[in-house]
C-alpha cells in the first residue's frame, strides 16, 4: 500500500517538474525583448547609425540592416563585416555607383576599414566609427544577461530532483539485478550536468537552457533505456558523455567564425565520403542499410552527416552576396540526398531534404528556388516509391493502420493504443507493454513516453523542442553573423521535422519512416549528432554572457589592441574637434 | 541580417504544423482514445482473469506475475484455436478478444485494471481434446460442434495446432490457421442440402418426381457420373443415395442458376460472419453465368463452390431448430435467445425428415450409430488432385442433446468412412462419458 502511494507520488512529481521546468525555460528563453549589441556607428550626416551586427548590408532596400538614401546608392549596395578578431572589412557587393574608402576603390576581395575612414558609397560619403573595448564593454553592460531573470541553479536543482523521481520509479518496475546499473547511470547524468553547468560558471557563462531542455529530454531518453535494456546501459551512459563532450567541443570550435568557415569544403568532403562509405560498406538491415558496424557499436553515418550538412550548408553574409546563386549547395544537397536513397533510409532524405528548403530559403528568399526543388523532391519520391517497394508499402497503409493490424499495420497500431493507454498521466517507468515491441525504444518512442509517462510529458518533449526553435529564431533578430543565424535556424527545423516525422508518423498522421525523436530515442548516433547540433543553437545565442560557444564582449582583443594601435575613440575625439564634423 | 532575420520565421512555420498536427492527435485520442487503448488491451500488464472451459476447467489465466496456460498438453494443443494465445499469433484467439475486458480506460488515467475475475466458455475442452485425438489421427481437418437451442459452441477443434506454451516448437505448415473458421473448402454432396432447399421451395411437383440414374449423365457433351447406376429414385431417396446426376439435372433444368445463387447467399454461404467479434471466412459460388455443365456441378458442391465450415455449421443449425438460427457464440450461457430465421420452417423440417432419412436408409447400414438420432449428410469433395475432402455435417435429433456439428478431414476420402465415423465416436463420447 505505501508503495503505491509512493510509485504515484513519483510519477506525479515527474509530471509536474516536467511542467515546472518547461515554463521556466520558456521564460528565461523567450520572454523580454532580444537586446541588440552594438559593434560601431556609421557617422551620417548629424547621426551616428549603430552597426549591430557583424555582418551588415547597406543599400536603399527596406530590408538593408544601415538604410543610406544617396542618390548614387543602389538597393543591395555594400556588405561591412567584422571579424571575430575585431577587424572590420567592407565589400562591394555588385553596385552600381561602387565604394570608396578614404578615395580608394573597392576591390573584390573587400577593404579594410579603420576608425574614422571615410566611406564613399556610390557618391554618398560616411564616416565609419569603430569603438574601444571599453565602451563595448559599457554598452555590454547595459544588456540583460542569461540567467537572470531565471535562476538556472534553481531549474538545474529540479530536473536533478526530477530524475531521483525517475529512478524511484525504476525502483519499483526494474529487475533486483538491474537496478544498481540503472540508479548508476542516472547519478552519472545528474554529476555529468552539474559538471557542465559549473565550468560554465567558471566561464562566466550562465545561459543554461538549452542544455536543460537537452538534459531533460536525454533523461527521459535514458529512463526508456532503462527499461527496454537495462543490461545495455553503461553503453548508453558512456554514449550520453561523450555526446557532452563533443557538444563543448562543437561549441568551441564554432565560437571561431573564420576557422569554422574556413574548413566548410574539408567538412563538406568529409560527409560525402562518410556516406560513400556506407554505401558501398554495409549489409541491409530492415530494409535500409544504414549502418556501420566497428567494435560492438552500431553506428549510423547519416546521423553525423546531418551536422556536417549544416555546417556546409550555413554561409555568411558577404559570401551570400557576392556569391549569388545557389548552385554549388543545390549540387551538394542532391547528393547528399541520393546518397541517403541509395542507402534506402527514406525517412532521413525527407529529413535533409526539409533542411536544405530552409537553409536554402534562409540563402536565397527564392520561393521559386524552393518550390522547383519540392516539385523536383515530389518526382524524386515518386520514382523511389517504384523502385523501392518497401517504400510504397509503407505509403499504401498510411491512413489504413488498423486494417492491417498483424501486417504493415504493426508497429503504428500498437504504437496508438498504447499512447492511448497511458491516458495523460502514464503508467509509470517500466509498466508498459510497448517495450515488448522491436524498435518500440527507437523508431517508437514517443508511445514509449506517452504510455510509461503520460501524454502530458509527451507534449513536454515537443514542447522542448519546439521551445529550442522558437528560441532560434528569436536570437536570428540579432545575430552576429549570417552564419550563425543560418545554422541555428537549419538545426531548429531539423529538429522539427525529424520530430514531426517520428511523432507523426508512430501515430499514423505520417508514413512510417523510422527517424528518432531528437535527443530521445535510443541509438548511439542520433544522440551524438543531436547534442552536436545543440552547439549551432549555443552559437547563436548572443545574450549577454550566455553562451559559451560566442566570444563575450570584455574577452575580445581587438585587432587594434593586437597591434598595439591607440583607440582614439568616436566620443573623444568629437571632444578633441570641438565642434561636430559634417560630411 | 535583417532578410535573414525574416527568412528565419519558415521555421515558425513547421513549428506551427507540429503544433497543428499535435492538437489534432489530441482530440483524435480524445474521441477514439478508448477503442484504441481496447484494442491491445490484453497486453496491458496489470489485467488479471482466467479463462474456464464449461466445466471450470484452466484454458489460460494471466495476471501480474505470469501469463500461463493449461497445464496438459493436450488440452493446450486441442484448445488452441479456441484460446488463441497472449501474443496474438492467430487472429481468431478468444484470449486476446477477452483478456481486454479485464481493463477498463478513460482518457485521464488511460487503460485501468477494473473488472478481473473469469470468464467461462461454452466450450468443453475434455471434448475438444478428444476430438483433436481423433482428428490427428486422420490428418489435417477440422471439428465443429454447436448446440443449436442455445447457440454454444461446444467443441472447435482445427488440426494441425500449435502447443501455445512452447511455440518455439517445429510447427506443421497452417498450424495458426483456424480451419474450422477461417478456411473454405469445397463442400461436395454437403452442398446438395442446399439445392433441396432451393428445390423443395421452387420445385413444385417436386416430392412426385422420379429420377432415373443410368450412373452418368450428358450435359452438352460433359459427363456427370456417379459410383453406380442409383436406377429410378424418388427425391427423397436421390438425397440419401446422394446420386450426382438426379441433383445435376435438378440443379440446371429446375432451379437454375440465379435461385442457387440467391439461397447460397440468404442462407450466408457467401458472406463471412462474426462469432463475439471473430471474424470468419465468406464463401463462393458461381454468380456469372457459366453455361449449363459447369451449373450442374456447382449444384452438386463442385465447380468453384468454396464453404467455410462454421456456414455449413450455421446452416445445418438452422434445419435442426426449425429455420431459426439462435446466434452462434463461444460464451456459457449461450446467445441469451437471440435468433434469427435463416430458413422457412417447413423448408427446415422436409430437410429434417431427409436428412433423418440418409441415416436410417443408409448410413446405419455401415455404422453403428448406436441408437443416437443422427440426421446428416455426407460430402465426398474432389479436389481435383485425384483425393477427397471427407464431411459429414448434420446434428441429433435429441431434446437432452441437441448438438448440430461439422467436420471436414481433409484428403479424407469417403464422407461417411472419415468424417462420418469421426463424429460417431465424438458424440458417443460425450454423451456416454457424460460431460455434455
Amino acid at each position: 500500500m505505501f508503495t503505491d502511494y509512493l510509485f504515484s507520488i513519483s510519477r506525479y512529481a515527474v509530471l509536474f517538474l516536467s511542467v515546472v521546468l518547461l515554463i521556466r525555460n520558456l521564460r528565461s528563453l523567450l520572454s523580454g525583448k532580444a537586446e541588440p549589441e552594438t559593434w560601431a556607428y556609421l557617422r551620417v550626416g548629424e547621426e551616428n547609425v549603430p552597426i549591430q551586427h557583424w555582418e551588415s548590408l547597406i543599400g536603399r532596400t527596406r530590408s538593408a540592416d544601415l538604410r543610406l538614401f544617396g542618390e548614387g546608392i543602389s538597393p543591395i549596395h555594400a556588405v561591412l563585416k567584422r571579424t571575430d578578431k575585431g577587424r572590420w572589412f567592407v565589400y562591394d557587393v555588385f553596385s552600381k555607383g561602387g565604394v570608396w574608402v578614404n578615395g580608394k576603390a573597392v576591390p573584390v576581395s573587400g577593404t579594410n576599414l579603420q576608425h574614422g575612414d571615410t566611406v564613399n558609397f556610390g557618391g554618398s560619403c560616411v564616416r565609419f566609427l569603430n569603438l574601444s573595448t571599453e565602451q563595448r564593454q559599457r554598452n555590454e553592460q547595459k544588456r540583460t544577461g542569461a540567467g537572470v531573470r531565471v535562476n538556472p541553479v534553481v531549474s538545474l536543482a529540479e530536473l536533478t530532483m526530477l530524475q531521483l523521481f525517475l529512478l524511484l520509479q525504476h525502483s519499483f518496475s526494474a529487475r533486483q539485478a538491474d537496478m544498481t546499473s540503472i540508479a548508476l547511470a542516472f547519478a552519472t547524468l545528474v554529476v555529468l550536468e552539474w559538471c557542465v553547468y559549473e565550468a560554465m560558471r567558471l566561464l562566466d557563462r550562465t545561459g543554461f537552457e538549452l542544455e536543460l531542455l537537452a538534459f531533460y529530454l536525454t533523461t527521459l531518453g535514458l529512463s526508456v533505456a532503462a527499461s527496454a535494456v537495462p543490461e545495455d546501459l553503461y553503453k548508453q551512459i558512456l554514449l550520453i558523455v561523450a555526446s557532452v563532450f563533443l557538444f563543448l567541443f562543437s561549441g568551441w570550435w564554432m565560437s571561431n567564425l573564420k576557422r569554422t568557415n574556413a574548413m566548410r569544403i574539408p567538412v563538406g568532403i568529409l560527409a560525402l565520403a562518410l556516406l560513400a562509405l556506407n554505401i558501398l560498406t554495409s549489409d541491409k538491415i530492415n530494409g535500409a542499410k544504414s549502418w556501420l558496424e566497428f567494435g560492438g557499436y552500431s553506428f549510423q553515418p547519416s546521423e553525423l552527416v546531418k551536422v556536417f550538412y549544416i555546417y556546409v550548408g550555413a554561409a555568411t553574409l558577404d559570401a551570400l552576396y557576392m556569391k549569388r546563386n545557389l548552385y554549388s549547395f543545390i549540387l551538394y544537397s542532391a547528393a547528399c540526398v541520393s546518397a541517403l536513397a541509395l542507402i534506402g533510409d527514406f525517412g532521413t532524405a525527407l529529413v535533409f531534404f526539409t533542411t536544405f528548403l530552409v537553409i536554402s530559403f534562409m540563402r536565397s528568399g527564392s520561393l521559386a528556388t524552393v518550390l522547383l526543388a519540392v516539385t523536383g523532391a515530389v518526382l524524386a519520391g515518386l520514382l523511389a516509391m517504384t523502385v523501392r517497394p518497401y517504400i510504397a508499402r509503407r505509403f499504401a497503409v498510411w491512413g489504413h493502420v488498423w486494417d492491417d493490424v498483424y501486417g504493415a499495420g504493426y508497429q503504428q497500431t500498437r504504437s496508438i493504443s498504447a499512447t492511448a493507454s497511458g491516458g495523460l498521466i502514464g503508467k509509470g517507468a517500466g509498466a508498459g507493454w510497448l517495450r515488448g515491441i522491436a524498435a518500440s525504444d527507437t523508431d517508437m518512442v514517443f508511445a514509449y513516453i506517452c504510455e510509461e509517462q503520460g501524454l502530458i510529458i509527451g507534449l513536454c518533449m515537443i514542447f522542448s523542442v519546439i521551445l529550442m526553435a522558437l528560441f532560434a529564431v528569436k536570437c536570428a533578430k540579432n545575430g552576429r553573423s549570417a552564419y550563425f543565424s543560418i545554422a541555428a535556424c537549419a538545426t531548429a527545423a531539423l529538429m522539427l521535422v525529424q520530430l514531426a516525422l517520428n511523432v507523426f508518423g508512430t501515430l499514423d498522421l505520417l508514413p512510417f519512416t523510422g527517424v528518432t525523436f531528437p535527443f530521445v530515442s535510443r541509438g548511439g548516433s542520433s544522440l551524438l549528432s543531436c547534442w552536436m547540433l545543440l552547439a549551432y543553437l549555443k552559437a547563436a545565442d548572443n545574450r549577454r554572457g550566455a553562451s559559451f560557444a560566442v566570444d563575450p564582449v570584455n574577452r575580445i582583443m581587438t585587432w587594434e589592441e593586437e597591434h598595439g594601435v591607440e583607440v582614439v575613440s568616436w566620443g573623444e575625439e568629437q571632444a578633441a574637434a570641438g565642434k561636430k564634423k559634417s560630411l | 541580417m535583417k532578410k535573414i532575420s525574416r527568412r528565419s520565421l519558415s521555421v515558425l512555420l513547421i513549428a506551427a504544423l507540429v503544433l497543428t498536427g499535435m492538437f489534432w492527435f489530441i482530440r483524435e485520442e480524445y474521441r477514439h482514445g478508448r477503442k484504441w487503448a481496447m484494442y491491445f488491451s490484453m497486453f496491458n500488464p496489470e489485467a488479471e482473469g482466467e479463462l474456464l472451459d464449461r466445466n471450470g476447467v484452466m484454458l489460460a489465466a494471466f495476471g501480474k506475475e505470469a501469463h500461463v496456460y493449461a497445464k496438459d498438453w493436450p488440452t493446450r494443443v486441442a484448445n488452441y484455436h479456441v484460446t488463441g494465445d497472449y501474443v496474438g499469433m492467430t487472429g481468431t484467439g478468444l484470449l486476446t478478444h477477452f483478456w481486454g475486458s479485464a481493463s477498463d480506460y478513460d482518457f485521464l488515467y488511460g487503460i485501468k485494471n477494473e473488472k478481473s475475475g473469469s470468464l467461462s466458455l461454452s466450450i468443453d475442452a475434455e471434448a475438444n481434446t478428444y476430438a483433436y485425438r481423433l482428428l490427428s489421427q486422420y490428418g489435417k481437418g477440422c471439428v465443429l460442434v454447436m448446440d443449436y437451442k442455445t447457440g454454444e459452441m461446444i467443441c472447435l477443434v482445427s488440426c494441425p495446432s500449435v502447443d501455445p506454451a512452447y511455440p518455439e516448437e517445429e510447427l506443421e505448415d497452417g498450424a495458426y490457421v483456424n480451419r474450422a473458421l477461417t478456411a473454405t473448402y469445397t463442400p461436395g454432396s454437403t452442398f446438395k442440402l442446399v439445392t433441396s432447399a432451393a428445390a423443395i421451395e421452387n420445385v413444385p411437383d417436386l416430392e412426385s418426381m422420379t429420377f432415373r440414374c443410368s450412373g452418368e449423365l450428358d450435359i452438352a457433351g460433359v459427363k456427370i457420373t456417379c459410383m453406380e447406376a442409383h436406377g429410378t429414385q424418388t427425391f427423397e431417396q436421390a438425397l440419401a443415395n446422394s446420386c450426382n446426376c438426379a441433383f445435376a439435372y435438378l440443379t440446371y433444368m429446375h432451379v437454375g442458376q440465379r435461385l442457387m445463387v440467391q439461397y447460397a447467399t440468404d442462407y450466408g454461404f457467401l458472406t463471412g460472419h462474426t462469432i463475439d467479434g471473430l471474424y470468419t471466412s465468406a464463401g463462393n459460388y458461381p454468380t456469372e453465368f457459366v453455361g449449363d455443365p459447369e451449373l450442374a456441378w456447382s449444384g452438386i458442391g463442385q465447380s468453384t463452390d468454396q464453404v467455410c465450415p462454421f456456414s455449413m455449421l450455421r446452416y445445418v443449425a438452422a434445419i435442426a431448430n426449425d429455420g431459426l438460427l439462435a446466434e452462434p457464440t463461444f460464451l456459457k450461457g449461450g446467445s441469451a435467445g437471440k435468433t434469427a430465421s435463416l430458413l422457412n420452417a417447413s423448408t427446415a423440417k422436409r430437410l429434417q425428415e431427409l436428412m433423418r432419412n440418409n441415416v436410417t436408409s443408409h448410413y446405419e447400414e455401415e455404422v453403428d450409430f448406436a441408437a443416437l438420432p443422427f440426421c446428416a449428410k455426407t460430402g465426398t469433395a474432389e479436389t481435383g488432385l485425384g483425393t477427397s475432402h471427407s464431411w459429414f455435417t448434420g446434428f441429433l435429433q435429441d431434446e437432452e442433446h441437441p448438438y448440430a456439428f461439422v467436420a471436414v478431414i481433409e484428403e479424407g476420402g469417403f464422407g461417411l468412412w472419415a468424417a462420418g465415423l469421426l463424429i460417431n465416436k465424438l458424440f458417443q463420447h460425450m454423451i456416454h462419458s457424460g460431460t455434455v
